[in-house]
C-alpha cells in the first residue's frame, strides 16, 4: 500500500486566518472553500435553526457585492457555488475555471469583512428556509429521519439536542440584530480557514490570501462553548409519527468514542463492518438474509457526515426501514443479535482486512470528488478544513488512514462490547399513520 | 503587495485572468469483433478506475412485456451468476475496494463498477460475469420484488415523484416514455422468466457500450478488455417502433390530490428535443437564462425576490428519441397561483424579448465553464463520455462544446425559447391538497383531479 502524498502547504496570516493550498495543475480548474468554526451545535439558545438561516444570509450581499452578486459573479465565471451548515462548521465553496480564482477570493473576503444585509433580505430568506424545511422534512416521506429525530432523544446538552433546522417560531423571532451579532462573533478570520485546491501554486495562493484577507480584523474574544454530553445511564426511546411513508422505520444511535483515540479507530472499523453497504452485517442480515428490513443504512455521523468531519459528541447511527409484518421490538431484537455476534465472537481477520481495503478506497474517492463529479476535490477540501480547524494539522489528510489500518480484530470486539450497550443508546421508532398504498 | 483597507473597501471585483486552455484527454475508441463498443480514457488523479457497461435497452424497450422490467432485471443481475453467490459478489467487491451499481433508465441498462486499479483485471471479470452469466436466483428475485413493492408505495407518497410521473404520462400518452414506474399490480405480476429473457435478449455486446476511465495504461486495458469480452457473442435485439406522443393543444391543469400536504409541488412542461437535435445547445442556453442556473430569471424572481420556494429550477430533459422541457418548484400553499403567474411571465418574456446586457454572455460563460469542471474527476469524465456516446453525438462533441456555446447569439436564444418554451400549450401539474390549492390551479386551465394512483376524483 503506497502512502498518500498529496501536496499540501499551509500558513497562518497575522489576523489568524489559516490558509491551506493543495496544488494540482493538471486541469485549469480551482476549488475554493471558506470554513467557519461555527455550526448548528453552537447557535444561540432560543434561536434554533439560526446557524443555517445565517448561512443563507451570507449569500444576500456584502459591502462591495450586493444581493445576487455573489451568485452572478461565480456563475458567470463558469463556476458553481454553495454552502452548508453542519454540527461544527459552516462552509462556503466554489468550483471555477482557474482564471476566476482571484475573483472568488475577492468575493469571499468581501463577505468575511462586512456582511451587508437588511430586514427585507432576512424576511425573504426566512421564507426560503421554511420552504426548504417543508420540502426536505414535512412534505417528504421520512423527511429529516433520523438526523432531526435522533439527537433530541440521545442528547441532554441543548447544543446537541435541539432542532437543528429550526422551529418556525424561532426562525420568525430572529432579528437583524441577531444576524449582526452572530456575524461579529463567529465570522472572524481567526475562526476560519481558507482553502485553495487545484490549479493554484502555493506561493500565489498565499499572496492572494494576504492581499484580500490580510486586513480583516480578528475577533480577540472568540467564545468557547461546552458541547459535552453528561454520561448516559439508561436507554432512551421515543416515538415519532410518519405522516407520508408507508413502512415503519427505526433509528438507533450509540454515543461514539471521542475522535482521535484508539477506540475511535476501532469503532470506525466496526462501523464499516456493520454498515458498509451490502456486504455490511446489518444490510446482509436484515435485508438479504432474514428479510425483516427493506433497507438499512448507517454510520458514525450518519447521514450528515462521516467519521472525520465533526468535533464533539457524535452518534453511530443505524437506520432501518422494515416490513410492517415485523414489530419494532422484533426488528430491534434482530439488530441486537447482530451486535451480540460481534461482541461474543469478534470479527474474522479476513473480514477486517476487506473492510480496511474498502475504507481506504472510499477515502481516496472522497478526496477526489464529491457532489456528482462537478466539485472536484470537494472531499479533500472538506477534510483539509476539518483537520485544520479541529486538529490544527491539515497534513493529517496524508496520514490519518494509518491508525485505522492498524486496528486489530480484538480491538473491534472490545469497542463493540464497550460502546454498543443499551445504556449508551437511543432508539426512535417512526411509525406510519397510513398503511399501504393510499 | 498588500492593499490597504481603504482601497479594498471600495473595490470592484477583479477581472478574470487569461483563460488556460481546456484540453480533453485523448480517448481510445474501439469496436471489438463482437460489436462491443469500447471507450477508454486514462486518468491518473487517484489509483482507481471506473468501468461502466451500458446496454441500449431500458424500461421503454421492456414496457410491452412489463413496466419497469429493465429496472428489476438490473436489480437482480447483481445477486448471482453461474459461479458466484450474492454473498460472494459483495465480498469480492469489498475485497477490491469496489462499489457496484446496476440500474436502468428509460433508454438503457447499466452495470457500473468503481474500485482500486490494482484490481482492474478481476473487476473487469466481475462486470463480464454479471453481463454474461447472471443466474437470477429465484429467492433473490422474490426478495427484490417485495422491496420494489415497498418502494413503489413510498413513491406514491412523494410529491416530486408524483409530479414527474404525471407530467410524463400527459406529455407522452401511448409512447413508452409515459411510464416511469410500475404499479403494485404490475410488480406482483413479474415473473422470473421475464427477467431471464430480457437479460438474454438485451445484455448483448452489439447493444453495449463499455466506458473505462482511470489509473491504467490504455493499451494494457484494451488488451484486457479484448481478452475478457471478445468470446461473448449474441444476436442483436430487435428494435421496437414506438407510437407518436400526442400533440398538446392548450394549457391544462392536472392536480394530484394529497390531502393535508403543507406544500405544493408545481410542474410545468412541454415536449422538446433530444440532445442530438441541432437546436440542443440553443435550448440549453435559453434554459440556463430562464431557470437552469442559480443565477437565472426564475430563481431570482420566485426565490430571491419573492421567497415562494427553496429550489426552483427548469431543465431540458433529453431521452434518446424524444425530449421535454419542464419547470419545477415546491411552494407554500397560498402562492400556487402567484407562482404559476410568475413562471408564465418569465416563459413569455423569454419568447417575446431578446436577452440583453450581460445575461447572454454570463450564461454562455456559465455553461462552458461548468462543462469543463467535469474534466477533473474520473466520475465526471465517465459521465461526459456516457452522455456523448449513448446519445450518438459527434466524436468531437466534448472538444467543440465550449466554442459552440460561445458562438450563440441573442437571436438563437429567442428562437429556441419560441420553439421549445411552449407557453400556450404547457401542461401544468400540481401535487397538493385540492381543498387548499385547487381553486388557484383552476385559474390556469381546465382542471382534472386525480388521486395518487392516477384515478379521477
Amino acid at each position: 500500500m503506497t502512502k498518500l502524498q498529496i501536496p499540501i502547504e499551509h500558513t497562518t496570516l497575522p489576523n489568524g486566518l489559516r490558509v491551506v493550498v493543495s496544488p494540482d495543475l493538471a486541469a485549469p480548474v480551482a476549488t475554493v472553500g471558506v470554513y467557519y468554526n461555527i455550526g448548528f451545535r453552537l447557535e444561540p439558545r432560543g434561536r434554533s435553526g439560526f446557524a443555517h438561516l445565517f448561512e443563507h444570509m451570507m449569500f444576500q450581499g456584502s459591502e462591495n457585492a450586493g444581493k445576487m452578486m455573489h451568485i452572478k459573479l461565480v456563475n458567470s465565471s463558469g463556476g458553481v457555488l454553495n454552502g452548508s451548515t453542519r454540527y461544527d462548521v459552516t462552509n462556503y465553496f466554489e468550483a471555477v475555471p482557474s482564471n476566476a480564482l482571484e475573483r472568488v477570493l475577492w468575493l469571499e473576503a468581501d463577505r468575511m469583512r462586512a456582511l451587508n444585509v437588511d430586514d427585507e433580505n432576512l424576511r425573504n430568506q426566512r421564507d426560503v428556509v421554511k420552504e426548504e424545511v417543508r420540502v426536505n422534512v414535512f412534505n417528504q416521506p421520512y423527511g429529516g429521519f433520523p438526523w432531526l429525530d435522533l439527537p433530541p432523544v440521545a442528547n441532554r446538552n441543548w447544543a446537541n439536542a435541539h432542532n437543528f433546522y429550526g422551529d418556525f417560531a424561532d426562525l420568525d423571532a430572529a432579528t437583524l440584530a441577531d444576524v449582526q451579532a452572530f456575524f461579529k462573533t463567529y465570522y472572524a478570520p481567526n475562526n476560519a480557514v481558507l482553502l485553495m485546491l487545484g490549479d493554484v501554486r502555493p506561493e500565489e495562493g498565499f499572496a492572494l490570501a494576504r492581499r484580500y484577507f490580510g486586513d480583516i480584523a480578528p475577533n480577540p474574544s472568540l467564545p468557547s462553548a461546552d458541547t459535552s454530553e453528561p454520561p448516559q445511564t439508561e436507554e432512551r426511546r421515543a416515538f415519532v409519527e410518519e405522516k407520508l411513508g408507508t413502512l415503519p422505520a427505526l433509528a438507533i444511535g450509540y454515543h461514539a468514542p471521542a475522535r482521535r483515540t484508539a477506540d475511535w479507530h476501532a469503532a470506525a472499523m466496526l462501523d464499516a463492518a456493520l454498515h458498509g453497504g451490502r456486504a455490511g452485517r446489518v444490510f446482509r442480515r436484515l435485508v438479504l438474509e432474514q428479510q425483516i428490513a427493506v433497507d438499512t443504512g448507517g454510520g458514525i455521523h450518519y447521514p450528515l457526515g462521516d467519521v472525520f468531519d465533526y468535533n464533539g459528541p457524535i452518534l453511530m447511527v443505524t437506520r432501518i426501514l422494515h416490513k410492517p409484518e415485523f414489530t419494532a421490538d422484533e426488528t430491534i431484537a434482530a439488530f441486537d443479535a447482530i451486535l451480540r455476534e460481534v461482541q461474543e465472537k469478534g470479527i474474522a481477520a479476513d473480514e477486517l482486512a476487506e473492510v480496511k481495503v474498502k475504507f481506504r478506497s472510499d477515502y481516496i474517492s472522497t478526496l477526489e470528488g464529491g457532489m456528482g463529479g462537478y466539485l472536484p476535490r470537494f472531499g479533500l477540501m472538506h477534510y483539509l478544513a476539518c483537520f485544520t480547524l479541529f486538529d490544527n494539522d491539515p497534513l493529517l489528510v496524508n496520514t490519518v488512514l494509518d491508525g485505522f489500518m492498524d486496528v486489530t480484530p480484538q480491538q473491534v470486539q472490545a469497542v463493540a462490547q464497550k460502546y454498543l450497550v443499551s445504556c449508551n443508546r437511543a432508539v426512535v421508532v417512526r411509525a406510519p399513520v397510513r398503511k399501504g398504498a393510499a | 503587495m498588500v492593499a490597504t483597507q481603504s482601497n479594498l473597501r471600495r473595490s470592484a471585483p477583479p477581472d478574470l485572468a487569461p483563460e488556460r486552455a481546456v484540453i480533453w484527454p485523448p480517448r481510445t475508441v474501439r469496436t471489438l469483433a463482437n460489436a462491443l463498443q469500447v471507450v477508454m480514457v486514462e486518468s491518473h488523479t487517484i489509483p482507481k478506475l471506473t468501468v461502466d457497461l451500458y446496454f441500449c435497452s431500458g424500461n421503454a424497450a421492456s414496457l410491452q412485456v412489463a413496466p419497469g422490467l429493465a429496472e428489476i432485471t438490473a436489480a437482480v443481475v447483481r445477486t448471482g451468476t453461474a459461479s458466484r453467490s450474492s454473498h460472494q459478489i459483495e465480498d469480492d467487491l469489498r475485497r477490491m475496494g469496489a462499489d457496484l451499481s446496476t440500474g436502468a433508465s428509460s433508454d438503457s441498462s447499466s452495470i457500473a463498477i468503481a474500485g482500486l486499479s490494482e484490481f482492474s483485471r478481476p473487476l473487469l471479470e466481475l462486470v463480464a460475469d454479471l453481463a454474461r452469466n447472471a443466474s437470477f436466483p429465484p429467492n433473490e428475485f422474490e426478495r427484490e420484488r417485495r422491496q420494489k413493492l415497498e418502494e413503489v408505495r413510498i413513491e406514491r407518497a412523494t410529491p416530486a415523484f408524483l409530479a414527474g410521473e404525471r407530467l410524463r404520462q400527459i406529455l407522452f400518452g401511448t409512447h413508452p416514455y409515459a411510464v416511469i414506474s410500475p404499479t403494485e399490480e404490475q410488480v406482483h405480476a413479474y415473473r422470473r422468466e421475464q427477467l431471464v429473457e430480457f437479460h438474454r435478449a438485451h445484455y448483448v455486446p452489439g447493444n453495449a457500450l463499455l466506458i473505462a476511465v482511470g489509473d491504467f495504461s490504455a493499451d494494457k486495458m484494451l488488451a484486457e478488455i479484448e481478452n475478457i469480452f471478445s468470446g461473448w457473442t449474441a444476436p442483436l435485439p430487435t428494435k421496437p417502433a414506438y407510437p407518436e406522443p400526442p400533440v398538446a393543444r392548450g394549457r391544462r391543469v392536472h392536480l394530484v390530490h394529497m390531502p393535508g400536504n403543507v406544500q405544493t409541488q408545481v410542474t410545468v412542461g412541454n415536449l422538446a428535443i433530444t440532445r442530438a437535435h441541432p437546436d440542443w445547445l440553443r435550448l440549453s442556453l435559453a434554459n440556463a437564462i430562464f431557470g437552469g442556473a442559480f443565477n437565472s430569471r426564475l430563481v431570482i424572481n420566485i426565490r430571491e425576490q419573492k421567497g415562494y420556494t427553496y429550489s426552483p429550477r427548469s431543465a431540458a430533459h433529453a431521452l434518446r428519441e424524444r425530449g421535454f422541457f419542464s419547470t419545477n418548484a415546491a411552494v407554500r400553499n397560498d402562492v400556487v397561483a402567484a407562482t404559476l403567474t410568475e413562471i408564465f411571465y418569465e416563459l413569455d418574456r423569454m419568447r417575446a424579448l431578446p436577452v440583453a446586457g450581460d445575461e447572454l454572455s454570463d450564461a454562455r460563460h456559465y455553461l462552458s465553464g461548468v462543462f469543463s469542471l467535469g474534466l477533473a474527476t474520473q466520475d465526471g469524465l465517465a459521465g461526459q463520455l456516457a452522455t456523448t456516446y449513448l446519445s450518438g453525438l459527434p466524436e468531437d462533441y466534448l472538444e467543440t462544446y465550449r466554442d459552440k456555446i460561445r458562438a450563440l447569439s441573442a437571436d438563437d436564444v429567442l428562437a429556441a425559447a419560441r420553439r421549445y418554451f411552449d407557453s400556450a400549450n404547457s401542461q401544468i401539474v400540481v401535487v397538493g391538497d385540492r381543498d387548499q390549492v385547487g381553486a388557484q390551479a383552476a385559474l390556469f386551465g381546465d382542471l382534472e383531479v386525480v388521486d395518487t394512483l392516477g384515478r379521477p376524483l
